[in-house]
């Protein structure tokens, strides 16, 4: 079934013409520098497996671009599924607390300002246990990227409704159907004054790369969204491939708006905008506190101070 | 030589305005003082009152009987009467209306004249508080000329100090190069969280207020494994949500200091008063069984140094530090000639990102930082734990000072407590026949305890809580009960006559 999706897809083909340069000798060298020797245990066929592809294909560039060492990357991770890319990535971070992941990178870029922080969230993770943190992440503004591995179900512990899970849906803990309408996370980071907010497919490698990159690369907490299908729990919310448009990067307010009500994650017929939905330069926490900016001019830790 | 007033009035009255300029003079005069400070949870009306103790010698309390009263409303006057000694006197504060915004200053002047203090201390006090201090001064005047000496106290040569728990966290941090402070407003943990805010620029600190409990022990473990020296601070109720990154914190081994100033709980409790009942959640709190240090200060000049010990104790063996204190020595103000030790140096020398690949996980983990579920991980990972606390153990047995014996060295009589009690229990026992043993390294506890409990004839334990927690923890660790024992849990703490009058009776 999935492998017939990625074929039917039209979009596949016309994104690699988007897509960032080839990978030469040395990213691919970089790429498996990047891994580890931890036995995969994510489900065969899990969309997962693209968005680690595409972190480690974004990271290898920015290493070989030379602007960054593998050293400088730091990440952290929830309990979840998506929470295992932690072993897989052969990088600095903090494998967290269920909820706790973006306070926990944000403690490290106090800590040291100049890392370029990571943090990956599942949906049932941040919009449950951790949604005040992510709320006060918009409004602080941290210089870090948050990518959600959102597939609307909690997976690890077999199949429960997230707040993104569409309504009506029947599972183990509410046999009489989930009840409650999803939230739709792309209003709240807009109604928090996100500074970068970004949508994409997980099937959609060399886009992930490309909206990965500008998530890097935004000075501020970008927040994207990767929508993922879980090819066990859940699967009515699968195959929205279809549904899927790339828009260009957007700078209105309004029409952020706009996009953020064209998709309620409950609709089987709505269109779904992918791409940066919104984005805008605000000054970021580490360049308001002038301790924080003073470790960024002499390019040192606290460790060093 | 001992003095207690009563400074009374409803909040927003400024009776801290009246104790602070009193005590100033007071100490430069070379006495020492004690001011406890009880007030609500409010923010203008009700009533509050400071008790400002007076002595010519070191005191850390101070007493239910009063000498005067400084009475600023009506209602303050009513409800201190009744504990007003014989030939008490009282200044009432309705005298001095017209002086409007310098009424405090008129009721220093009234105090310092009862008291036989000069009146140049005051005016040089206020012309050091004040720019515009000319009304002030005829202020201070006119009540001191309203009063009539009844004491004579003379100009001492002391060099002492005041010093409140809270701005003692803030020294012991400053001295110890904490890099970073992480809170949320919660009495009586607070008034750290501002003193450490206020110099940070000046102290190369970083003091970062988060959005919740939870949110503040996260960044402050993120912040330490980014190579930063993090403390956090919190109260009961906030130290419950931290509970689950105390244990993130066992498994990562990411070196933390947590501050911890219990008020009077269950529940919301009763906020702005004091308690010792959080010594259970101290020793246990967090899910697993890892590692941990519980230290107690019993005086600010303690707490200055526990800052540094607990800040080297968790960078050096990797592990959570707990200070625990309470709103008693956290907002009192004690008064010492007595200067910290100097701090340790602290140096961090671990592995941290930016210089090299460091993973830390909630999950045991393989020696590349990546989960595992191995048996064999799982039980060498324990094992490595459990074999570092007893490295830590041996250290702080041997360097660091984990209970303090105060008063007859030979007596059979022996007073067991810990922390803000300890300084009431110290200043009750002067003219008795007893020895009081303070204990400060709750987690690991002295083998010395045992041994003093089995010399002593008459053992009495003393704590600010219902069921006597360090009573259970010596039983736990040694077996023996102390039976006899006194246990306040009113949100007041023992005042020194009260409990002499107490000890008189049991010993």
């Amino acid at each position: 079934m999935v492998k017939k999706i990625i074929k039917k897809s039209p979009k596949t083909k016309q994104i690699k013409k988007a897509a960032p340069p080839k990978p030469n000798k040395n990213i691919i060298k970089l790429k498996l520098d990047l891994g580890t020797k931890s036995e995969n245990t994510w489900c065969p066929g899990c969309p997962n497996f693209m968005i680690l592809e595409a972190v480690k294909r974004t990271l290898a560039t920015y290493i070989d671009s030379k602007k960054y060492k593998k050293e400088d990357f730091a990440i952290t991770a929830d309990i979840g599924c998506h929470g295992k890319i932690f072993d897989y990535l052969n990088l600095s971070g903090i494998y967290g607390l269920h909820g706790r992941a973006i306070p926990t990178a944000i403690g490290m870029k106090l800590g040291n300002p100049n890392l370029k922080v990571i943090t990956f969230v599942g949906d049932g993770a941040i919009y449950s246990e951790g949604i005040s943190h992510l709320i006060h992440a918009f409004k602080e503004n941290p210089d870090m990227s948050l990518f959600v591995h959102d597939n609307q179900v909690f997976s690890l512990t077999t199949g429960q409704s997230t707040p993104t899970s569409q309504t009506g849906y029947v599972t183990k803990s509410e046999p009489l159907g989930e009840f409650d309408k999803p939230l739709n996370p792309i209003k709240i980071a807009l109604a928090s004054n996100a500074t970068f907010i970004a949508r994409v497919n997980a099937r959609d490698t060399p886009h992930m790369v490309e909206i990965m990159t500008k998530a890097i690369n935004h000075r501020g907490f970008s927040f994207v969204e990767i929508m993922q299908d879980c090819i066990i729990f859940n699967m009515d919310q699968n195959f929205k491939d279809k549904r899927m448009y790339k828009i260009p990067d957007n700078k209105d307010i309004k029409i952020a708006e706009k996009l953020a009500s064209e998709f309620n994650y409950n609709s089987k017929e709505e269109k779904i905008p992918m791409g940066v939905l919104y984005h805008n330069d605000q000054p970021c926490l580490e360049d308001r506190w002038p301790q924080l900016v003073d470790l960024q001019k002499r390019k040192v830790g606290w460790i060093n101070k | 030589m001992r003095l207690n007033i009563v400074i009374g009035g409803a909040a927003g009255q400024g009776i801290n305005k009246v104790s602070t300029i009193v005590s100033n003079i007071l100490v430069k005069y070379g006495y020492f003082t004690f001011n406890y400070r009880d007030y609500q949870s409010l923010i203008r009306g009700g009533h509050s009152f400071n008790t400002l103790s007076i002595s010519d010698s070191q005191i850390h309390s101070h007493y239910a009987s009063i000498d005067i009263i400084v009475a600023l409303n009506k209602r303050a006057l009513e409800t201190h009467k009744p504990a007003l000694k014989k030939g008490g006197m009282i200044i009432i504060a309705k005298e001095f209306k017209k002086e409007g915004r310098n009424l405090n200053i008129a009721l220093a002047g009234a105090l310092l004249k009862i008291l036989g203090i000069p009146l140049e201390n005051l005016n040089e006090e206020i012309k050091l508080e004040f720019k515009d201090f000319d009304k002030a001064l005829i202020s201070a005047k006119k009540g001191y000329d309203s009063e009539s000496e009844k004491f004579v106290l003379k100009k001492l040569d002391n060099k002492i100090t005041i010093l409140s728990g809270s701005n003692a966290m803030a020294i012991g941090a400053k001295n110890a190069n904490l890099d970073i402070y992480i809170g949320y407003p919660m009495t009586p943990s607070t008034n750290a969280l501002h003193a450490m805010a206020k110099d940070q620029i000046k102290n190369k600190m970083l003091v970062f207020q988060a959005e919740n409990e939870i949110s503040v022990i996260s960044m402050a473990l993120g912040a330490s494994f980014a190579g930063a020296k993090s403390m956090v601070g919190t109260s009961g109720g906030g130290y419950d949500l931290m509970s689950e990154s105390l244990s993130l914190q066992g498994i990562t081994e990411i070196p933390l200091v947590v501050y911890l100033a219990s008020r009077v709980g269950p529940g919301t409790g009763v906020p702005t008063y004091t308690a010792q009942s959080d010594l259970d959640i101290a020793l246990r709190a967090g899910h697993g069984e890892f590692p941990r240090v519980v230290i107690a200060p019993g005086t600010p000049t303690e707490n200055i140094e526990i800052v540094a010990d607990a800040l080297f104790l968790s960078e050096k063996f990797k592990m959570l530090s707990i200070i625990l204190s309470d709103k008693h020595l956290a907002e009192s103000e004690f008064s010492t000639t007595l200067t910290p030790k100097k701090a340790t140096k602290i140096t961090v020398k671990r592995s941290v990102p930016g210089t090299s690949i460091v993973k830390a996980s909630s999950y045991e983990s393989d020696k590349f930082g990546n989960s595992t579920e191995s048996y064999i991980l799982t039980e060498a990972n324990v094992d490595k734990r459990m074999q570092k606390y007893n490295r830590a153990k041996e250290y702080i047995n041997s360097n660091l000072e984990m209970v303090k014996i105060h008063g007859k060295k030979n007596s059979k009589n022996l007073i067991v407590g810990w922390g803000s009690t300890s300084g009431v229990i110290i200043d009750a026992i002067r003219d008795l026949d007893a020895k009081f043993l303070q204990v400060i390294y709750m987690k690991p506890l002295s083998s010395l305890i045992r041994k003093e409990l089995e010399k002593a004839d008459n053992v009495i334990l003393i704590e600010c809580n219902a069921t006597g927690q360090l009573g259970r923890l010596i039983r736990e660790k040694t077996g023996i009960k102390i039976e006899n024992r006194l246990l306040k849990y009113n949100g007041r703490p023992f005042h020194e006559d009260e409990l002499k009058i107490y000890l008189g009776e049991m010993l």
